[in-house]
Formats: C-alpha cells, sequence, structure tokens
C-alpha cells in the first residue's frame, strides 16, 4: 500500500496539473522563439497576483474571472518582453547567451516591481501582499469520489489542463495557425521563405506561453497555503528540469516529464520518507539530482546550443 | 556625522570582494562563455569553508571539546570572541589554511559540476549552476554543524591582535587588495596567453573550436576550476570582514549584482569588471549610509534597488552591449614589439 494514500495520488495529481501548466509553455516558447526565457518564473508570479489583487481589492471570488484576467496580464507581459527586449536584440543579432541574460535581467526587474506595487497597495489600502492566505473561490464546487472528496482545486486543475492540453493539440495539428508555429519552430528560415509571417506567429506564440503558465499561476493561488512575490521563482527548479527532460524541443516528452518530476516529489518521496526516513524537505534534491541524471545519461544533444555529440571512451574497440 | 575614512575603508573593502568575483565571473562568461549564474555556489563554498575551519579548528586548539560547546553555541560564540586577540600566530595560519582550502574545495567543485554540463548548451548550464546554488543554501539551512539557518558567528577576524580598531580595518583591507592584485594578474596574464585566445574561440563557436581540435570539455573544466577557485578565496574574505556567515548572505540576488556589474563594465574586458565593480559597491555603500536618514518610505530603497540591477543589465544590452569599456585586443608579444617599434 501507498504511504500516505490517498493524499500523496491526489498531490501527485495535483502537481502533474500544475507542472503541465507551467512547462509545456516553456517548451513552446522555447522551440519556437528560441529563447531561453528566465523571465518564466515572472508569468507565474504576476498570473499569482493578478489573482491575489482581484480577491483583495476588488474582491473577485470567481476563478474563472481570475484565470482569465491572469492569462491575459501574463500574455501580455510576454508579448511586451519580445517587442521591447528580445526582438531588438535578435536584429542586432545578438548570442544567445546574451538574449539568456538579458531575459534574467527581466526577471529580476519584474520581481522588483512586483515588490514595489505591493507596497504601493500596502500604503494605500493598508493590507499585506506580501504574503497572502490562500483563496477560496466559490465558482467551483468540492466533488466526492468513492469517499474521497476531491479539493476545488483537484476539480479546477483537471477541466483547465484537461481543456489546454486539448486545445493546444487540436491547435497545433488541426489549424493551418497552428501548422505556421510548428514550422516557425522547425525552421523559421524557410517558413519565413514559404510566405508564413514570422513575426506574427512568434507575437501569438508568446502570448499563448505567458498566458497559460499566468493560468496556472493564478489556479495556484486555490492551492498553495500562502504565496510570496517569491512563488514563482521556488518552482522554478522543478518547471526547467520539466522542460529540459523535453529537451525544450518535445512537447510530449515534456508532457512525460511532469508526470515523472510530480511522481517523485510526491510518491517517491513518501516511500523515501517510510522506508528510509527521508526527510521530506529532501525533495528539491531529488528533483535536482533527476536534473543531473538527465544531463548526464541522454544530454539533450544540439538543443539551445551545446555540443552535437556525445563523448566515447577514446580507445576505439579494433575489429 | 559621516565619517568619510571609515566610508572609504568599508568601500574599498566590499570593492575588493566583490571585485574578485567580477573578474574571475569575466573570466568565466565574459571570456570563456561558460555561463555561470551560480556565482554564489562557489563564494558560499569559500565562506563556509572558512568559517567552519576557522571555528572549529580555533576552539579544538585552544582545548575546547567542540562536542560539547559547538561553536554555533551561545558558549561557543563566547569563547570564540574572548580566544580571537590571544594568539596571533593561530589566525594567520587559519588564514592561510582557510584560503588554500577554500581554493580547493571550490575549485575542485567546479571542476566536479562540469562534468554534466560540458555536453549541452549556455541555457542548461546557467540554470543547472543556479539551481546548485540555491540547493546548497536548502542544504545549509537544515545543516546542523554549520549552524542551520542561524548560520556561524564571531568567526575571527585574522588580525584581531591589533588592539586599535582602525589599523585592523587597515590591515584587513591591504590583505583583500593583495588577494585582488594576484587575482588581476593571474587573469591578465591567463586571458592574454593562448589558452586565452583558444577560449575566445570557444566562446563564440564551440562547434568550431571542436573541429579545430580543441578539447573543448577540458578547457571549460578548467575555466570552472580557475575561476571557482578565485571565488572561493573571495568568500573566504568575505567570512572574516562580516565575521559571521548565514545562508541568506548567499541568496540568487548576488550572482545577478556580479553579473550586472561586467555587463556595465564590459563583457570581456577586466579593467571593465573592476571600473563595474567600483560603480556598483560605491552606490551600495552610499545607500546604507543614506537610508537610515529617509525614514519610512512607500517603496523600500531596496526594491529601487534590486530594480535597477535589472534595468541596468536590460538597458546595457539593449543601447551599449559592448558595455562602458570595450573587449579589447589580445596583448600578444607581436603587439607589443609592434608598440615598442612605433615609439622607435
Amino acid at each position: 500500500m501507498l504511504p500516505g494514500y490517498p493524499f500523496s495520488v491526489i498531490n501527485f495529481l495535483l502537481y502533474t496539473f500544475f507542472y503541465l501548466l507551467f512547462s509545456i509553455p516553456l517548451t513552446l516558447s522555447y522551440r519556437t522563439t528560441r529563447v531561453i526565457n528566465f523571465a518564466h518564473a515572472n508569468f507565474i508570479t504576476y498570473g499569482i497576483y493578478t489573482a491575489v489583487f482581484l480577491n483583495g481589492i476588488l474582491g473577485n471570488s470567481s476563478l474563472f474571472i481570475a484565470t482569465i484576467s491572469a492569462f491575459l496580464v501574463a500574455g501580455i507581459m510576454a508579448v511586451a518582453n519580445h517587442v521591447f527586449v528580445f526582438k531588438p536584440l535578435e536584429k542586432r543579432g545578438a548570442s544567445m547567451n546574451l538574449i539568456m541574460i538579458a531575459s534574467m535581467g527581466l526577471w529580476i526587474m519584474y520581481n522588483y516591481v512586483l515588490y514595489m506595487i505591493a507596497d504601493i497597495a500596502h500604503a494605500m489600502i493598508g493590507m499585506n501582499f506580501i504574503s497572502y492566505g490562500r483563496i477560496t473561490y466559490k465558482d467551483v464546487p468540492e466533488l466526492v469520489v468513492n469517499g474521497v472528496s476531491l479539493s476545488p482545486t483537484f476539480t479546477a486543475g483537471l477541466l483547465y489542463t484537461s481543456a489546454i492540453l486539448l486545445g493546444l493539440y487540436l491547435f497545433l495539428e488541426k489549424t493551418i495557425l497552428g501548422k505556421a508555429v510548428r514550422a516557425v519552430s522547425d525552421n523559421p528560415l524557410l517558413s519565413e521563405i514559404s510566405g508564413i509571417p514570422r513575426d506574427n506567429i512568434v507575437l501569438l506564440t508568446w502570448f499563448i506561453c505567458g498566458g497559460i503558465a499566468g493560468l496556472g499561476g493564478a489556479l495556484w493561488t486555490s492551492f498553495s497555503g500562502t504565496v510570496t512575490p517569491t512563488s514563482g521563482d521556488a518552482m522554478i527548479l522543478q518547471v526547467f528540469t520539466v522542460s529540459f527532460i523535453g529537451g525544450l524541443v518535445s512537447l510530449l516528452r515534456t508532457g512525460i516529464g511532469a508526470v515523472a518530476i510530480a511522481f517523485i516529489e510526491n510518491i517517491g518521496i513518501a516511500y523515501l520518507n517510510s522506508l528510509f526516513n527521508v526527510p521530506t524537505s529532501f525533495r528539491p534534491f531529488l528533483t535536482f539530482l533527476t536534473l543531473l541524471t538527465i544531463l548526464i545519461v541522454s544530454p539533450p544533444l544540439g538543443a539551445a546550443g551545446g555540443l552535437p555529440y556525445r563523448f566515447r571512451s577514446k580507445k576505439v574497440k579494433e575489429k | 556625522m559621516i565619517d568619510p575614512i571609515g566610508f572609504m575603508i568599508s568601500w574599498l573593502t566590499i570593492f575588493g570582494i566583490y571585485s574578485i568575483l567580477a573578474i574571475t565571473l569575466n573570466f568565466e562568461s565574459g571570456t570563456s562563455g561558460v555561463t555561470n549564474f551560480g556565482k554564489v555556489f562557489f563564494y558560499g563554498l569559500g565562506a563556509y569553508t572558512t568559517a567552519m575551519l576557522t571555528v572549529y579548528l580555533f576552539l579544538i586548539l585552544n582545548g575546547i571539546d567542540v562536542s560539547k560547546t559547538p561553536p554555533y553555541d551561545i558558549k561557543g560564540i563566547i569563547y570564540l570572541g574572548e580566544l580571537a586577540n590571544k594568539n596571533p600566530l593561530l589566525n594567520m595560519t587559519l588564514l592561510l589554511l582557510s584560503f588554500m582550502l577554500a581554493f580547493m574545495i571550490a575549485g575542485i567543485t567546479g571542476y566536479m559540476l562540469s562534468y554534466p554540463i560540458v555536453r549541452v548548451g549556455p541555457a542548461f548550464v546557467g540554470f543547472t549552476l543556479l539551481s546548485t546554488g540555491e540547493l546548497f543554501r536548502i542544504f545549509l539551512q537544515h545543516y546542523d554543524p554549520a549552524g542551520g539557518s542561524r548560520g556561524l558567528m564571531s568567526i575571527p577576524n585574522p588580525f584581531a591582535w591589533v588592539p586599535d580598531a582602525r589599523t585592523r580595518e587597515l590591515l584587513f583591507l591591504l590583505l583583500v587588495l593583495g588577494v585582488l592584485t594576484l587575482t588581476y594578474v593571474t587573469m591578465h596574464r591567463l586571458v592574454n596567453s593562448p589558452l586565452g585566445r583558444t577560449l575566445r574561440a570557444v566562446r563564440d563557436d564551440e562547434v568550431a573550436a571542436l573541429c579545430l581540435g580543441k578539447d573543448v570539455p577540458r578547457l571549460k573544466a578548467t575555466v570552472l576550476f580557475i575561476g571557482s577557485g578565485f571565488t572561493g578565496i573571495a568568500g573566504s574574505l568575505l567570512a572574516y570582514y562580516m565575521t559571521s556567515v548565514n545562508p541568506d548572505m548567499f541568496v540568487p540576488a548576488v550572482t545577478f549584482n556580479v553579473w550586472a556589474m561586467i555587463i556595465l563594465g564590459g563583457m570581456g574586458n577586466l579593467r571593465g569588471a573592476l571600473l563595474g565593480s567600483a560603480i556598483f559597491t560605491f552606490f551600495d555603500r552610499a545607500l546604507s549610509f543614506i537610508t537610515p536618514q529617509l525614514g519610512v518610505t512607500i517603496i523600500s530603497p531596496d526594491y529601487v534597488r534590486g530594480f535597477m540591477v535589472g534595468f541596468l543589465i536590460v538597458a546595457v544590452l539593449l543601447y551599449k552591449p559592448q558595455g562602458l569599456l570595450p573587449e579589447g585586443r589580445v596583448e600578444t608579444p607581436a603587439w607589443e614589439e609592434q608598440a615598442s617599434f612605433n615609439k622607435g
């Protein structure tokens, strides 16, 4: 029997939803735009804080409104990043390193902007936004299946994740626009020659990617105990590891990665805890070990620069 | 009200420590293309190595049972404070020992960490090192022999036996500037050597360098060994200067500060790193003098400062990507001869 059943299983599924919502857009945005975006954490955090401000200032208690606004806010942020920073850099022919460093600069900037906004909001309303409790939404019911009560977050997470995954699948595989997105990610130059407006496609991709991560963030407010302006940063290790499992290229493998990391972090640690008394705070180390293992055993060759070959021992076997 | 000499000494000491970080980061990232987002990890490793070595050995050599009065205990802290100025020889020996150990431990860790990341691109390298730093911090918070989240306090200053406080500060400043000079000279020689030219080749095109027969993985490992080693010494100096270490000193923001310094100063230019760190540390020190006089403000000055770091990185990359001092040519003997020929 699983230790901590059924909570470990429910948490495993919940984290799978969140990792899917956070990592799929990262992979999609990298493969389409060739920008490794450290500001991805900000999309999550700003999604979270859109929901928090809506709840704290306007008294919103509808998850639907929160997620839609978070989608818009984070999507617009992503588009602004592209228009004001990434595109000018790309035009100048800056290397991938420089663009990555610029995204890191953006990450720091957005972080402190959020702190400032929280400070101003605190001065105006007198509420503490730096650490905000869990939000209870009224428009999602609590389900009871087989005597196990499933939290509203679970229901909403299941709905949103399956809707978004299905939507993305249909969009990328069945529509002309989606095919254009895939064409741009396969070969930007060739797609431009065949008449695809690459700039618009990249803008659209950024909007979708930022939006999905922000939506995930809004959903997080109904699950996490308290949220702080570093909530998004705290998840960056898991989110990037999941995307790295997908090699920053394959959406399917990213999905498998999300399941794997959620499994290791919930069920794996529960086993280790009950068998070897490993403390549960050991969780991030397991993820980090997975990351190192992935990098050593099956490095995403050629993805995001790097050497397109594996090392072999110097002795070549003679036939 | 503001003591100008005290300000200068504290600024120059911090400047020296940060300059070592900036110079080594410039060597790693500006010259060799290893995007080291985990600078703070090696810095913290050096600081903690020094702190643990110094306080434990100090107590043991003074005949105190560490298993009963550990140095993070209040009694241990009092003992450390009482014994710090008794034996100059012990202080200096521990200083040398911890320099060596900090260099070796940080360097070897850097060397080993290069193994998982040599095959993958800058994104993976940067992220792996970044998360290593964060995990190191989490580890320290739960590691009791290093004091857990309170950290270690009352680390004996190597010059604690000097009675006058000002002289003591000056001596320490000299030590920091000495290490800085050593680092600068070493890096200057390395960057302008054939190795430096190969590293630039690796930075500009890894695959091309590989095709020309350069052992790229080996080069990256070497770079991380040297860079991290000197970073470890910087951490060692920090531990002695602050006389305490705790996990919250080693947050990723430190790494980003150093990055902002080298981007402002100019990637690939060692003097640029010095300039960048001088500007940043000066504003930091000035801010820490001014902040208490502002009283309570709506937006905390710390946030504005953090915002400026990020904004500066983005703005410099957008409008002046080469930084204040652009990367110069490699100083080879041929250029020197040319220069002396021009002089006549």
